[in-house]
Order: C-alpha cells, then structure tokens, then sequence
C-alpha cells in the first residue's frame, strides 16, 4: 500500500507538500521550427515546436485584423508504461489541443500579425502526471524563443487536495487519487488564464489551491526567465562572435608601393 | 525542411552538376558519401528498447537534419483461434509523422505519409524471416507482442535509411524480461481422510463448466530486472536508398536533392552472422522508369554500401552498450 502522503509529511515519490518536482526547460532548438522547448516535469516530459507568424496555409482560415493561433498535439504511444496508441482525432488529444488554444489565445498579441498563422506542435514524449501544466509551461517556452510577443510568461502547476492538506505538482499516482485542478496564471499580474478540472473539489479547499498555485507560478516564472536569458545570452555570444574578424582585418591591409 | 516544389531550373542544376564528370554536391559532399549520423539508444526511459537517429546534424549546431525517435514496447498476447499472437511471438510496426517535421502538409496528407512509410517498414519487420528467438512466453497459450513505435520528428531528406537505422538500434537495445511458467493442476481423486468419511466430490452431468486440467500462465522471474537482450541482433536490416539520375546514381539525398530525383531504390538488407546477406526488401520510389541490367548493377552496388552501414551502425551500438554500462557503474559507485 502506498501512502499519498504520511505522518512525517513524506509523499510517495519522498517530496514534501509543497514541493515542485525537479523541472528542466531546454530550450535547444528542433529542426525547422521557429521556437522549440523541452520541459520535463520530474519524469513527464513535453516538446513543443512554434512555426511562425507566417503565412496561412488556407486563406479562408485566416482573420483579417489577428493572427490565427493553430495548435496540434500528439501523445506518443510509449509516453505511458502500458501502450496506448491515440490518434490525431482522440478525443483525449484534441482536448489537450483546444485547452492550450483557449490558454494562449489572450496572452499572444495577435493583433501584431493580421492574417497570419502561428503553429504550436505539442509532443507528449513521457507522461507521469502534470501533462497539461507540463505542456502549458513548454509552449510558452518555445512562444519566446520564437520570438513571438507575449503579454506576460505563462506557469501553470497542478494542485491536489489529500485530506484537508494541499499538494502541488502531481504525480500519475497522485492524480488518480486526489481531487486535483490545474491553474495557469501569469505572474506578473496575477492573472489566471487556465483553471482546469475534472473532479470534484471542496470549494472551501479551492481558494487554498488556487494561491498557492500564484505562489508556485512565481517560482517556475523564475526558472522559465532564466532559462530564456540563458538562450538569448548565447545567441548574442553567437552573434558578436561574427563582428570581431572585421577589425582585425583593418591592420592587415597590404600596403603597395610603386617601387 | 522538406522542399516539395523545387523550379525547373534548379533540378537542372542539381542534376547537372551530378551528372558532370567530377560531381558536385550542394555541401561539398561525394555521391557516396554520407552526412554525419548522430546516433543515441536509450533515449526512452519507460520502453524495453529505443533509440534516438539524426542524419545530417550540423556540427555547431544541435538543430537540422532528419531526426527519428524509435521505441520498442513489449505485451502480452493470448495465443488461439479469434486472437491475435502467434506462437513465438511476433512484431508490429507504426511510424508516426510529426506536424513539425512537415508543416506544409495537411492532416489528410500527414496520414497518407504516415501510412506509406508505416506499409513499408512493417512490411520488412514483421516478416517470419526476421522473427528473433525468444518471444515465446508459454508455447501455445502466451507470447509477446513487440510493437516497434517510429517517430518522424524532422525531415532533411532520407527518412527511409533514419528510420530503419533507428528501428535496428531500437531492436538492439530492446530486452526481454525473463518469465517463467507455471502451471495449476487443481486435486483430484479420493482425498483419504483418517478422520472423517468425507464423500468424495461427484461430477454433476449438468455441470457445464470446463474444467481444464492445466492452467497455463507465466510469472516474471524478476520485477525490477529488464532481462536479457532480445536475440538475433545481427539480423535486423539496414536500408540504402539509392537516388538516381540517367547514368548515376547517389546516396543520402538531402531535401533538395530528394526534389529533384524522379526515381530513387530503396534496399534493405539484412547481414545475419551465419548466412549470405538477404535481400529483405526492395522498392522503386517515384516516377520515373529504370531497365532491368540496371537494376541487377544498382542491387549489387546497394549491397556493397549496406554492407559499410551496417558495420559502422555495429561499431557505434557496441559502443554506446558500453557507454551505458559503464555510466550506470560511475552512477552505482558514486552514490556508495
């Protein structure tokens, strides 16, 4: 039997309460892609790959005055531990499709881009719980590494409640047990742009969930500000190694004499 | 990026300058010569067996090329009439394109891509020549099902010679767990009891139960253990696609080049240890018409390049065995 969460404050996985699971944001770039990002939540672990602002691949599904934002996931059929193949058109799949369109929706400043087209291609590599929060965190990731203008980062976490104690970033086994809601907010502003639920919660409990997951929003933003400062630093390291030879060359000039 | 439409002018540059006495090639390469293949097993945690493939990875940058992620998972399937296994195992195949590595393709188109490369890779795996020992579970009644998941996650040209590398690596470095069967007999016959006359059970004819006299079913030896490697490593094929123009033919076709071939042969081979090598599979892809003699030169000539694949693909999977043994002891010896 295995306890959620035991006498001396231990959950299964030997995290306290309140602890976040150990989150990597890599922000190397995938072929072809704009902007991409890898996030890894503990062992759940999300690839996200932006195309664009760029041109509509139909007219007709353009809008004349903002960008269109399309979004396509993909569960990979070994992410689980038993095998489970789903397609494009599983219901599970495009739910996670349109939560991340309607999140995204008043954060990407589409306005900037009339009749233009930004793909988000989510892919599930692994999953053990937080797969929504997971693939939240990578698509904003991957939205500023594109380049594309945000309104603010967006951190979602996922909250559960264990007899009257909130826990935060659910593992599988936790999520199966616990009532449990995942929120997005941007930190900046406190705003929430996703508030997600399944099951059924005590709304006296809710209010709990619902600041201590601003106050774990604010922790991940911390991270997700370094891992882009990391990447934008390389960048500019790449960019100005370019600029150097060119004043060298200035002293090299061969001076010819008419002799 | 795959680039579909390419204009006349530049197919006739590409074509041209392959078809010159000296060729050239967009990257400086030879028409031989392949691009440099990155090659990673163990790259999913929770599968018996994967492997992470890109080709034509640029050197100072971690992006570019054709990258292929493969899994290998393992069930259990019943054996018997109405039910899928196969005594001693069998093997399924699905390749899995992603959006990203084709952004200019449809959903529809997407699938039909998908369709394509899964028909002809599971059409080379999942043959009876290549079925590996050791599938078995018990003769009869159970046996693993190991379905072999590919995924497409970019596309620079060569998609066929990635996927199949990965799905050899994946195969490589899948392991069986060790099962054992066990059997139930439940009692029978008059139980003599000192005690007490106890009457011994009477078979009802209304009884309609079957009772089968052995319950077959398995254990796994070992929970925590990944077992031993699957057998018959040696077998799995490797491919070679050969693009080819009038008179010459080229290897590892970039996007571009990919656009302006009309017609490519596609070859797999498989280099059992003790056996000729065999011709597993053989495809013309494209439009385009090509002569037998021609052929019978180009499946000669695929072997003789399949045959360098497979010893370079050898050499790199043994190392990486190695790589992964000897971390996981620096990890044990570290954390004692």
């Amino acid at each position: 039997r295995i306890d959620i969460l035991n006498e001396g404050g231990f959950r299964s996985d030997g995290r306290r309460q309140y602890e976040l699971r150990a989150m990597s944001f890599d922000s190397a770039p995938q072929a072809g892609a704009d902007g991409s990002a890898r996030v890894s939540h503990g062992l759940t672990e999300v690839l996200v790959s932006v195309f664009g602002p760029r041109e509509a691949r139909t007219r007709a599904q353009t809008l004349h005055d903002r960008a269109v934002l399309h979004v396509e996931a993909s569960i990979a059929p070994f992410s689980t531990g038993d095998r489970r193949r789903r397609g494009r058109g599983d219901k599970r799949v495009q739910e996670l499709a349109a939560t991340l369109k309607a999140t995204f929706e008043p954060v990407v400043q589409t306005a900037l881009y009339p009749r233009a087209q930004i793909d988000v291609v989510v892919h599930v590599l692994q999953q053990d719980g937080g797969v929504l929060p997971a693939a939240v965190n990578a698509t904003t990731l991957a939205l500023a590494n594109a380049g594309v203008p945000l309104a603010d980062f967006v951190c979602a976490v996922a909250g559960g409640v264990h007899a009257a104690a909130p826990l935060l970033d659910l593992t599988a086994l936790e999520e199966a047990d616990l009532p449990h809601a995942t929120l997005a907010c941007m930190p900046r502003s406190g705003r929430l742009t996703l508030v997600s639920m399944e099951t059924r919660l005590h709304v006296d409990r809710f209010e709990e969930i619902v600041r201590l997951a601003g106050e774990a929003g604010a922790v991940i933003h911390a991270e997700m500000r370094a891992a882009v400062r990391e990447r934008t630093k390389g960048l500019l390291d790449a960019m100005g190694a370019g600029l150097r030879p060119a004043r060298a060359a200035v002293d090299d000039d061969a001076v010819v004499e008419d002799e | 990026m795959a680039f579909r439409s390419l204009s006349k002018s530049e197919k006739a540059y590409i074509q041209a300058s392959l078809q010159a006495k000296s060729p050239l090639r967009g990257d400086g390469r030879a028409p031989h010569e392949f691009r440099t293949v990155v090659l990673e097993t163990g790259a999913v945690a929770l599968a018996n067996g994967s492997a992470r493939v890109n080709i034509g990875r640029a050197a100072d940058e971690s992006t570019g090329g054709t990258e292929v992620l493969a899994a290998a998972k393992l069930e259990v399937e019943d054996i018997g009439a109405g039910k899928d296994g196969v005594d001693g195992g069998r093997i399924a195949c699905t390749v899995s394109c992603s959006p990203a590595a084709y952004p200019h393709l449809a959903n529809a188109a997407l699938d039909d891509l998908q369709h394509d490369y899964t028909a002809i890779v599971h059409d080379v795996l999942a043959h009876a020549s290549l079925r590996p020992p050791g599938l078995g579970i018990v003769p009869g009644r159970k046996a693993w099902l190991l379905t072999l998941d590919l995924m497409v996650l970019s596309d620079a040209g060569g998609v066929y010679d990635a996927l199949f590398v990965a799905a050899r690596a994946a195969l490589w470095d899948t392991r069986v767990p060790k099962t054992r069967a066990v059997e139930y007999r439940p009692g029978r016959g008059s139980r003599g009891e000192g005690d007490m006359d106890v009457d011994a059970e009477t078979q009802s004819g209304l009884d309609t139960r079957q009772l089968t006299d052995v319950a077959a079913d398995f254990e796994l030896e070992d929970y925590w253990d990944e077992g031993p490697v699957l057998g018959g490593r040696d077998m799995w094929p490797v491919s070679i696609t050969l693009n080819l123009f009038p008179g010459v033919h080229f290897l590892d076709a970039t996007s571009q080049e990919e656009a302006a071939t009309p017609l490519r042969l596609l070859l797999v081979y498989s280099f059992a240890a003790k056996s000729a090598p065999a011709l597993q599979g053989m495809h013309l892809l494209g439009t385009g018409d090509i002569d037998l003699t021609r052929i019978k030169s180009l499946v000669k000539d695929g072997e003789k390049y399949a045959l360098e694949m497979y010893t370079a693909l050898n050499t790199k999977l043994k190392d990486e065995d190695i790589r992964r043994t000897n971390k996981a002891q620096q990890k044990f010896s570290a954390s004692r």
